[in-house]
């Protein structure tokens, strides 16, 4: 174990271990900040669903001789919007919608991907993630998406606390309910695209939605809940990363099992702390 | 005689094509405490939501606070900010991180300074001990306490509400009624609201309108809650089984 460490340990001075953890801190931020919201409207399987259909969007991008994060990211928004509408208009139950939509895109991305002659991208990395392929050309747009991602988050915070108390009462406070839904949806949309590349597509929800929901568990207020979420996502990418590269694993699957392992710390401490209370307070009643 | 605060004219508003409110007239005095009563599917909570702009509404005229409304429904910003509107039932997730001076301070307008008002609107409801309380760790009777907190962190002329129906807990409706009647003298609060229970309208409100899609009547308590005009409005099935369970 120790002289693996070491030599990871040496592996942050090489410049592709640099790019991946500026790349994961990134995707980690921009997750836990889109994840916090999308847990509190209840999106956290249609964060399922993009993450299985942008398979579909890569499986097009390799069929058509185009860079898969080219037209990613276009094909992400456009499938969120297609969802989107199918909701509001069709009469089947979100989650049953939302279900067809993710098998039917990742089905046919499977038979998509089988039929292209001498697959060029390995269908683990896909599945799991490559952090480790992160380039500099990737990380500007990645840069990018944290900027508006954040001045957005800032100057829409009454409206998304709003909006997630009770849309009626936001629409009386003069909050543009459908555009703030729609503005969230499309960055749901281009966070789950972007971090394609770190956690694959299987995990990808879970990289979204695990530290808002093991914020949840620590906070006690919604600027709290929101930074803790962002912090936890950034946090499990460093240390999910090292993780990868002293076991030999794919980045994914590491940087979700971290999560996975705060949720269960999280979950633990909740309840030591709920128990110290409750004594202390019967202990002050007496 | 003192301008109205609201004055609506022949008021009509269609939902998917369905009039449900046809040909409303009333007005809203400054300081007043009115409440809307009718039979379930009566267009209540479509009138009061059309008044406070989240509705559009077909013919007719609303003229609120010396605006007049455009049919769109949307109010302008300077109206908007002295009316508050509290739906019947909050969408709240029960698993939601917000705490009770958080959601407060959303009630405050830009122009508001929030250090200040925020503990002001805590200290008038009288939960300024809850500040730090999840919103959805409250009982019923302390969410009421904050959701009025909300509404009046910031100076406001009008409050549109829907009363929850009583059964469950016939203390808070009472300690809510009460609360509000202070807010009325206090700071002059005009007060609108929807509700089912008859007892507390004799008790509190000064005029009444009576909805089953048209104005049915109109007035104070008195001559509105008649069992003639209650059997006009309900049906008299329904006056009957008030009265056995009143008396």
């Amino acid at each position: 174990m120790a002289p693996e460490l070491i030599s990871s340990l040496s592996l942050w001075q090489e410049p592709f271990m640099q790019r991946a953890l500026i790349g994961g801190v990134i995707s980690g931020i921009l997750g836990g900040w889109v994840g916090s919201i999308a847990v509190l409207r209840q999106l956290s399987f249609f964060a399922e669903a993009l993450g299985q259909a942008s398979l579909l969007g890569i499986s097009l991008a390799l069929l058509v001789g185009l860079s898969p994060p080219v037209l990613l990211w276009p094909f992400a928004l456009g499938f969120a919007w297609l969802l989107r509408e199918l909701l509001k208009r069709s009469s089947l139950s979100a989650d049953a919608l939302l279900s067809l939509m993710c098998s039917g895109a990742l089905a046919l991305s499977v038979v998509l991907l089988s039929s292209l002659p001498g697959a060029r991208l390995s269908l683990q990395q896909l599945l799991f993630g490559d952090i480790l392929g992160i380039a500099w050309a990737d990380l500007l747009p990645l840069t990018l998406l944290l900027v508006v991602t954040l001045a957005y988050g800032v100057t829409s915070r009454r409206a998304q606390i709003l909006i997630s108390v009770d849309p009626v009462l936001a629409r009386s406070r003069g909050v543009a309910v459908e555009t703030h839904r729609l503005i969230l949806l499309g960055l749901l949309a281009l966070v789950v695209a972007a971090s394609i590349k770190a956690v694959g597509v299987l995990l990808i929800s879970g990289f979204v939605v695990i530290p808002a929901c093991v914020a949840r568990l620590l906070s006690r207020s919604f600027n709290v809940y929101v930074l803790l979420a962002a912090a936890i996502g950034a946090l499990s990418a460093v240390v999910g990363l090292f993780g990868s590269a002293v076991f030999n694993q794919p980045s994914g699957p590491m940087v979700v099992l971290v999560q996975a392992l705060l949720f269960v710390v999280a979950l633990l401490a909740g309840r030591w702390v709920g128990q110290t209370t409750t004594a202390a307070s019967v202990d002050r009643a007496r | 005689m003192t301008a109205s605060l609201l004055e609506v004219n022949d008021l009509c508003i269609s939902r998917a094509g369905h009039e449900v409110v046809s040909g409303v007239s009333f007005a809203l005095q400054p300081g007043s405490d009115t409440a809307v009563i009718g039979p379930n599917g009566a267009g209540k909570s479509t009138l009061v939501q059309a008044l406070v702009g989240l509705l559009p509404h077909q013919g007719g005229t609303i003229r609120l606070l010396g605006h007049t409304l455009p049919r769109s429904g949307r109010l302008p910003r300077e109206v908007r900010d002295q009316v508050a509107y509290l739906p019947q039932k909050l969408l709240l997730d029960g698993r939601f991180p917000l705490s009770v001076s958080e959601f407060v301070r959303l009630g405050c307008s830009p122009c508001c300074n929030h250090r200040k008002a925020v503990p002001a609107a805590l200290e008038r409801l009288q939960v300024s001990h809850l500040r730090r309380r999840l919103l959805s760790e409250l009982s019923g009777g302390e969410l009421q306490r904050v959701l009025l907190a909300f509404c009046t962190v910031h100076p406001r002329k009008l409050l549109v509400f829907a009363a929850r129906r009583t059964g469950r807990d016939p203390q808070a409706a009472v300690q809510l009624q009460e609360l509000l009647q202070q807010l009325r003298l206090q700071e002059g609060l005009t007060i609108l609201q929807i509700t089912h229970d008859l007892s507390m309208v004799r008790r509190s409100s000064d005029w009444v309108l009576c909805l089953n899609r048209a104005l049915c009547c109109q007035g104070p308590p008195e001559h509105t809650l008649s069992r003639e005009e209650l059997e006009r409005l309900y049906g008299r099935d329904y006056v009957l089984y008030e009265h056995s369970h009143h008396h």
